[in-house]
């Protein structure tokens, strides 16, 4: 196995990398990129806090091979904020208390985000849909659902 | 969280080029299609890969193409969150359409190819018994070129296929059902999110009142995915009505040679096997006289 120069795109931002072709994508966001926003859990693709966007679909960082999404357009939790304000989702999130210890939140956040990139005003059962592969063990997923909805109420207002 | 173990990893550009590589690696390589599968199990250690072939960069083989009057093809990388959405697969294979919409994980559906799904070999497939009931025929390529294997002969036991070293699925082929044709797919769970008890799909062609073809495929009650072929028998060229339904269903569930496990026991699996063949014929039968109702109205 050999040591490979590897061009990604995370957030909008180029970075060049030296990997092996073992390395799955979100052990490179965690510990080469520092991104640890991503969180890792049960590592075997059931638990979805893992879930970025790569080209703007949900995808399961611990099931890919970094290599593989090489200069493909990745974005994770830390790339929805614009540094001066939260995303929509993340202020209801907090505003809905859709959060408890925090853990399956940024793969809840950003499978949310890839659902209302397509789908600006969801049903119930499309955010349920949506989520179904995002395990919540703290508490439920009622103030989850609100916060998407209340997300998507208040995105759909800043367009107009 | 352990990571993998290394491996060399490969981007074919075209077909002749991945199985070359799989035939010169020999049986430590393996190919990487979605991900959903693969990943998994070698983290697990269920699997040793000294090299990954990944398929991904082929041109083409996400497609989803219609052959007008015979069926539909698609590539061993389309995904199956496109044939989900694909009004082709809604229109014609509603039942490939339900098998794909009932998986919960979203992630999955966008990442994970049909083909994948079909060549890892589980007895509890839900779409590769609703595919063996739409008649699937496989493109396999080797080192020599192609052959062609019907889905329903493609398993041999359990995790086992008829896959030979160097040889990879590029293509699958469904040919469009004959008029007059019903098809149902019904499973067990205990939870959405979990794989089936058992799975039963069936495709019924009716004419005028009578079974004409038939196929019923029923899973995770046997070491693989299989055809009840005595019920098969017993339905064609008869009078449909409850009565062979029934006779049909009692026959499939004695041809099954179930496992007791975590999910269900042996058991339960052989009388719910009765139960679902019999419910997915009595609903193929409505679907096929409704169109034999619309074609001979």
């Amino acid at each position: 196995m050999k040591n490979e120069i590897v061009h990604f795109i995370v957030n909008g931002r180029p970075y060049e990398v030296i990997i092996t072709p073992n390395i799955t994508l979100s052990e490179l966001l965690r510990e080469q990129l520092d991104l640890t926003g991503t969180k890792s859990a049960c590592g075997i693709g059931e638990c979805g806090s893992c879930t970025v966007l790569v080209d703007g679909h949900p995808t399961l960082s611990c099931s890919t091979l970094a290599i593989a999404v090489r200069d493909k357009d990745i974005l994770t939790i830390e790339g929805l904020s614009n540094r001066e304000a939260l995303h929509p989702l993340q202020q209801a999130f907090i505003e809905t208390g859709a959060i408890q210890c925090g853990f399956c939140t940024p793969g809840m956040i950003m499978s949310a985000k890839a659902l209302l990139d397509k789908q600006p005003d969801p049903s119930t059962e499309a955010i349920k849909e949506a989520l179904g592969s995002n395990l919540c063990r703290c508490t439920g997923y009622v103030k989850i659902i609100d916060a998407v909805t209340s997300a998507a109420a208040f995105m759909r207002k800043g367009e107009k | 969280m352990r990571s993998l173990d290394p491996f060399d990893y490969f981007e074919p550009e075209d077909i002749r080029e991945a199985s070359e590589l799989l035939s010169a690696k020999g049986e430590k390589a393996c190919i990487l299609a979605g991900g959903i599968d693969l990943i998994p199990r070698l983290r697990k250690r269920m699997l040793e890969a000294d090299h990954v072939i990944n398929i991904q960069k082929i041109p083409m083989m996400d497609s989803i193409s219609f052959i007008s009057g015979k069926g539909l093809t698609f590539g061993a990388m389309t995904r199956l969150r496109s044939l989900e959405k694909s009004s082709l697969v809604q229109d014609e294979f509603l039942i490939l359409y339900e098998a794909i919409h009932q998986i919960a994980s979203t992630q999955v559906k966008f990442m994970g190819t049909a083909v994948g799904n079909l060549c890892v070999g589980t007895p509890a497939s839900d779409l590769s018994t609703v595919m063996i009931a739409l008649d699937a025929q496989l493109t396999i390529a080797n080192a020599e070129g192609q052959r062609n294997v019907p889905l329903s002969e493609f398993y041999l036991d359990y995790y086992r296929t008829d896959l030979e070293p160097g040889e990879l699925v590029t293509h699958v082929f469904l040919p469009i059902p004959h008029n007059g044709t019903g098809t149902a797919f019904m499973n067990l769970v205990r939870t959405r999110a979990d794989i089936a008890k058992v799975s039963v799909a069936v495709s019924l062609s009716v004419k005028n009142g009578v079974c004409s073809e038939n196929r019923i495929a029923v899973g995770a009650a046997a070491p693989t995915v299989f055809r009840a072929s005595k019920a098969e028998t017993l339905l064609k060229g008869r009078k449909i009505n409850t009565e062979v339904i029934q006779e049909a269903a009692k026959a499939a569930a004695e041809q099954t040679q179930p496992i007791t496990d975590l999910r269900s026991t042996a058991g339960y699996r052989k009388e719910m096997t009765r139960v679902l063949v019999g419910r997915t014929l009595e609903m193929a039968h409505e679907r096929a006289r409704l169109q034999d109702e619309e074609a001979h109205p």
